[in-house]
């Protein structure tokens, strides 16, 4: 063992100088902590704004849809309206007395008179009857259909409990089968066991032609009737190219 | 832009007393200008005597808690970084924390030549945005008088945390006892009582700042009366 070194002022010196150089580093690496750790907190906040943002623009998602739904309703009223008017019409113009005027409004009509609108078009499909279903559609159908297609997705069991075998939508005469007996464990968890619908979601993909359609979304119960979930009216419009 | 606008801006800028809890609101309506923020957290705007005090507190700090050049400090509610544009010549990094995100716009500008200086806007009342045991000294400066008591007891806890240990701390306020502080309150009193300003005043004991740094865990305790009138306690983070 060597003996310690001799303490004297140039020792003591060097070593002041070692242990303030020390010091130096280590308060260095204590002031780069800190503005890592501040670093850190402000990308957390930068992080918490944009989930706020999300659910902000979420929020206001569901806000339009709402919306939408709304005016999808009036517009539906509206068209319920005009059915009932053009029938109603129809109805007058096979009357007796209106087919003992015709006469006098083809002359009204040789005159200058108003043209004639055409006949009524002849009755759609009857549709299904609807049923009580506890449902939800993750993504909405009341939109404006930009796409060639759209992917209806969501869960659903009907009020009575019995099972839901198929799925399709009814989409102005043309049908589209989807698939049922999806997995939605975070419904199961809110809402309990579902003895005869274990697995109730489900998802049917079908095509939008322009235009505007009826659309009616129909469940099969337990192999046997269909049953409409939700109907309404959709608008297809595509993107401009 | 004369002081007595200043003045008259500052009034107009105050908020109730009902209001003093929401520290953010209150100091960031008194930051509007770069004058009227001075003068709500100096009590004067001019540039010499905002130099001229802080080179005083920065002796004062000298004096009580020593001064390192290897420092690492935090200055809780920097303001418009009066002490820390001086101090910062004289340590190895200084942080200012402030609530108000105004007062900080007047520091930065402040502190542009200053590179080793950061600046950082608190959430709310704590330094949750720092981390523990990083810090040789945090001190606090005409700032007690505008907290109410449990927020004043929140920062020395959260100064004990975030200090090294081995590092100090300082905290001061006006007392009562003194001339100047028993003229501040009879002032305030004279406040209708639906009119006493947010910011207003309010003295500390020697007693409880004692009682607040030694409940929060310092150690070598002292609470000294400075010559200006202030007093101020002062401890150690035991090693």
């Amino acid at each position: 063992m060597n003996p310690p070194d001799p303490i004297t002022p140039e020792r003591v010196a060097a070593l002041e100088a070692e242990l303030a150089a020390v010091k130096k580093r280590d308060a260095e690496f204590r002031v780069s902590m800190v503005q890592e750790f501040l670093d850190r907190g402000e990308r957390n906040t930068y992080l918490h704004t944009l989930h706020e943002e999300r659910t902000a623009l979420r929020r206001r998602e569901q806000e339009s849809f709402a919306d939408l739904e709304l005016l999808v309703r009036k517009l539906e009223a509206a068209n319920d309206r005009a059915a009932a008017a053009a029938a109603e019409l129809a109805r007058v113009r096979s009357s007796f007395s209106w087919r003992l005027t015709a006469p006098i409004r083809a002359l009204r009509g040789l005159l200058g008179g108003r043209p004639q609108p055409a006949a009524p078009s002849g009755p759609e499909r009857a549709p299904v009857e609807g049923a009580r279903f506890t449902y939800y559609l993750h993504t909405s159908p009341f939109r404006v259909y930009r796409d060639a297609s759209f992917t209806l997705r969501g869960w659903a069991w009907p009020a009575d409990g019995r099972p839901i075998t198929a799925v399709r939508v009814d989409l102005g005469g043309r049908t589209f089968i989807g698939r049922c007996g999806l997995p939605e464990p975070e419904v199961i968890a809110r809402h309990g066991e579902q003895p005869g619908n274990p697995r109730p979601g489900f998802e049917v993909t079908f095509e939008t032609p322009p235009g505007q359609h009826p659309l009616s979304l129909e469940a099969q119960i337990d192999g046997g009737a269909w049953r409409s979930i939700v109907r309404t009216t959709v608008w297809c419009e595509p993107r401009n190219p | 832009m004369s002081a007595r606008d200043a003045n008259t801006r500052w009034r107009d800028s105050t908020s109730t007393l009902g209001e003093r809890s929401a520290y953010k609101q209150v100091w960031d309506r008194q930051s509007q200008d770069s004058d009227v923020a001075a003068l709500a957290v100096a009590g004067h705007t001019d540039e010499p005597t905002l130099d001229l005090t802080g080179r005083q507190f920065v002796d004062t700090l000298r004096g009580t808690t020593g001064l390192d050049p290897a420092d690492v400090i935090l200055e809780i509610g920097c303001g418009i970084g009066r002490v820390g544009k001086v101090l910062s010549r004289e340590c190895l990094h200084w942080f200012g924390a402030d609530i108000s995100p105004g007062m900080l716009r007047h520091a930065t500008a402040r502190l542009q030549d200053r590179p080793n200086t950061t600046l950082v806007e608190l959430a709310t009342v704590g330094l949750q945005e720092f981390p523990r045991d990083a810090f040789d000294l945090v001190y606090c400066t005409i700032v007690f008088m505008h907290l109410f008591e449990w927020d004043r007891y929140r920062y020395v806890q959260e100064a004990h945390r975030v200090l090294r240990p081995g590092g100090r701390c300082y905290f001061d306020n006006f007392p009562l006892d003194s001339a100047h502080g028993w003229e501040v309150f009879t002032a305030s009193s004279a406040y209708p009582l639906d009119r006493r300003p947010a910011h207003v005043s309010m003295s500390s004991t020697r007693e409880e700042l004692g009682i607040y740094l030694r409940k929060a865990g310092f150690a070598d305790v002292q609470v000294r009366d400075l010559p200006n009138e202030l007093i101020a306690a002062t401890g150690v983070k035991p090693a």
